[in-house]
């Protein structure tokens, strides 16, 4: 266990490097001189050639890539170019609002598709599994833009129910839960699926047990024995599959923010690069890579609190 | 790797009657054959489709013939621009299969030869593994994201992304089946009878990895399609007016309220295919594991 952190640590340190240097190129492949789009159009010559110097541009590379590797350790990622918006608190704001909305799809899609799967266990090769089985696969397979469509025009459009266009405010106002209904339903519907899916899967291993067995045999009442005995065994697998399955939400949430405009950083990272704005493209990525090291050292971490048997492995 | 190892010593699993396991499921023959279908469609896109995809001339938003309003002139109706949406559908999803196709296809290559290596050259498996591992660290959306900043948004980027994402996964296969393909008698055989390197690695490793790896990659297939035409919805991919399914679903995005056909059949063709190819990939799975059934 103790190894598996620290094998996962060091090899975050090339990697965390590796992304960097991206960073850095992307800024360093950005069409135009970055000095004269500080100066504005109207500098002159000797302006920019100042700003140049105060900006660093005149030294080395390395030195360069030095300085820029302490400027982001002091949350530093420069400015927009279209803008001229601080990047780093943009990306702020937008790391909350992604974080919002991934936080009110999984309160529900965990939830739901943990009660759909062990429904599913329980009545085995009935007709509830068929549907919760034929609901999972369609889940996958549907594209995100599909459902979040079909949500906008329908629940959005058509009937007026919800407000389908960015965000209304905070979470804890009427406002703000109301904007966040769509954009959690159309994230969640991908990801019960899995859920769904894993938790049967899981409750189908536990419930062949020993000690089910003996539960059982102890006369305790089925429902005891379902959610008291196997659930929580089976929730162990589920849990790191949420984990496991940030890369996949994370996928979803950038085309539903796109679909919604809603204001989080796979929205802003889409349009910086659809936009050429390399300044807020290369801190977008730069900040969601360095969220995903810092997942998958949680999910680690995780791995063997939940489990114990991990340890001995 | 010694021959006491007795784990990985096992025999290779024989899918005996495999594909008369598979014809006798319904769900095969009912997935497979609308696939097929929609893949003949796609390539026949030059002799079937009934205009030119490009064509702008004709009315715009007509709504499908089985709709109020639609004519039996336009079966799927115009888009926003007033061309034939199912001369774009067709020639659309020619381009979204080859896309993802190009990318199983250099990913699981790249994949495979990696994984060969790093169970041939002992000394090769710790740093290919790493590569691997942080490969696996990163989600297929931000090497889009990623490789379209660097080079710009198109059909290439996404590739090249749907390609890395692909690599690990396969990297991965590959080397726990070339490992157990590295006990077996006959590679000690051919050793022994001095063959080099080149050939134990592309004849007797090479060929014995590329069923598991094949089964692997149905399985990858329909979520390789996904990840391209979410892309392509975000405008990274296919530039305009090439046809491309995620791309028209994103530009019928304007029209949503008044002529929702736009941007739904072109998202109800992906979903078509990724569920084929998801319940294809279930089965064949089933069929070569009957343990796995329950997962």
């Amino acid at each position: 266990m103790g190894q598996q952190i620290a094998y996962r640590l060091l090899l975050s340190v090339p990697v965390l490097l590796g992304v960097l240097v991206f960073g850095f190129l992307l800024l360093k492949l950005a069409p135009g001189d970055p000095a004269m789009v500080v100066a504005g159009p109207s500098a002159t010559p000797d302006v920019v050639e100042q700003i140049r110097k105060e900006m660093g541009l005149d030294q080395p590379t390395l030195v360069q890539f030095w300085r820029y590797i302490s400027r982001v350790a002091q949350g530093d990622l420069g400015r927009s170019m279209i803008n001229n918006t601080s990047v780093a608190e943009e990306l702020a704001l937008a790391m909350v609002a992604t974080a919002e909305l991934m936080i009110a799809c999984l309160a529900w899609a965990v939830p739901a598709g943990i009660a759909m799967g062990t429904i599913a266990a329980v009545f085995q090769r009935g007709l509830i599994d068929r549907v919760v089985m034929a609901f999972s696969v369609a889940g996958v397979s549907m594209p995100v833009f599909f459902i979040g469509l079909l949500l906008m025009q329908y629940l959005g459009y058509k009937w007026q129910l919800l407000p389908f266009l960015g965000r209304g405010g905070p979470l804890w106002t009427l406002e703000g839960l109301r904007h966040i209904t769509l954009p959690a339903m159309t994230l969640g519907f991908i990801f019960v699926g899995p859920v769904a899916r894993m938790t049967r899967a899981s409750v189908l291993d536990v419930l062949k047990a020993d000690f089910i067995r003996t539960a059982r045999a102890k006369g305790l009442r089925e429902k005891t024995v379902i959610i008291r005995h196997a659930l929580r065994n089976a929730l162990i697998p589920v849990v790191t599959l949420v984990g496991l399955q940030a890369g996949y939400l994370l996928g979803g949430a950038v085309v539903t923010e796109s679909i919604y405009s809603w204001p989080g950083v796979g929205r802003l990272a889409v349009g910086a690069i659809l936009a050429s704005d390399m300044p807020l493209a290369q801190g977008a990525i730069l900040s969601l890579a360095i969220a995903f090291l810092v997942i998958n050292l949680i999910v680690d971490l995780l791995y063997g609190l939940l489990d114990p048997r991990v340890q001995h492995r | 790797m010694t021959s006491t190892d007795i784990e990985s010593s096992t025999p290779l699993p024989r899918p005996v009657g495999l594909l008369r396991r598979l014809a006798s499921d319904s769900t095969v023959l009912i997935a497979g054959g609308i696939l097929v279908t929609i893949v003949a469609a796609s390539l026949l896109a030059p002799f079937i489709a009934p205009y030119d995809p490009y064509e702008t001339g004709y009315a715009p938003f007509i709504p499908p013939a089985f709709m109020e309003g639609g004519t039996s002139e336009f079966l799927l109706g115009t888009d926003q621009q007033g061309r034939d949406l199912l001369s774009r559908l067709l020639y659309g999803t020619q381009a979204t299969l080859l896309t993802g196709l190009l990318g199983v296809f250099f990913g699981g290559g790249a994949g495979v030869v990696l994984g060969i290596l790093a169970a041939y050259f002992k000394k090769f498996d710790p740093p290919i593994m790493r590569f691997v591992d942080v490969l696996l660290s990163f989600p297929a959306i931000l090497f889009g994201l990623a490789i379209a900043a660097v080079i710009g948004p198109g059909i290439v980027p996404i590739i090249i992304a749907l390609s890395i994402a692909t690599v690990p996964d396969v990297a991965r296969v590959t080397r726990s089946t070339a490992v157990v393909v590295m006990s077996q008698e006959y590679m000690e055989a051919g050793r022994a009878i001095g063959l080099s390197d080149r050939h134990l690695i592309i004849r007797y490793l090479g060929l014995n990895c590329i069923g598991s790896v094949f089964v692997f990659l149905t399985l990858r297939f329909g979520q390789v399609i996904l990840i391209g035409a979410a892309l392509s919805f975000l405008g990274l991919g296919a530039r305009p007016p090439m046809a491309e399914l995620g791309m028209m679903a994103a530009q019928g995005r304007d029209a949503l309220f008044f002529a929702p056909h736009i941007s739904t059949i072109p998202s109800l063709a992906i979903f078509m295919i990724v569920l084929c190819a998801n319940m294809l990939g279930d089965a064949l799975r089933d069929a070569l594991d009957p343990r796995m059934r329950n997962m």
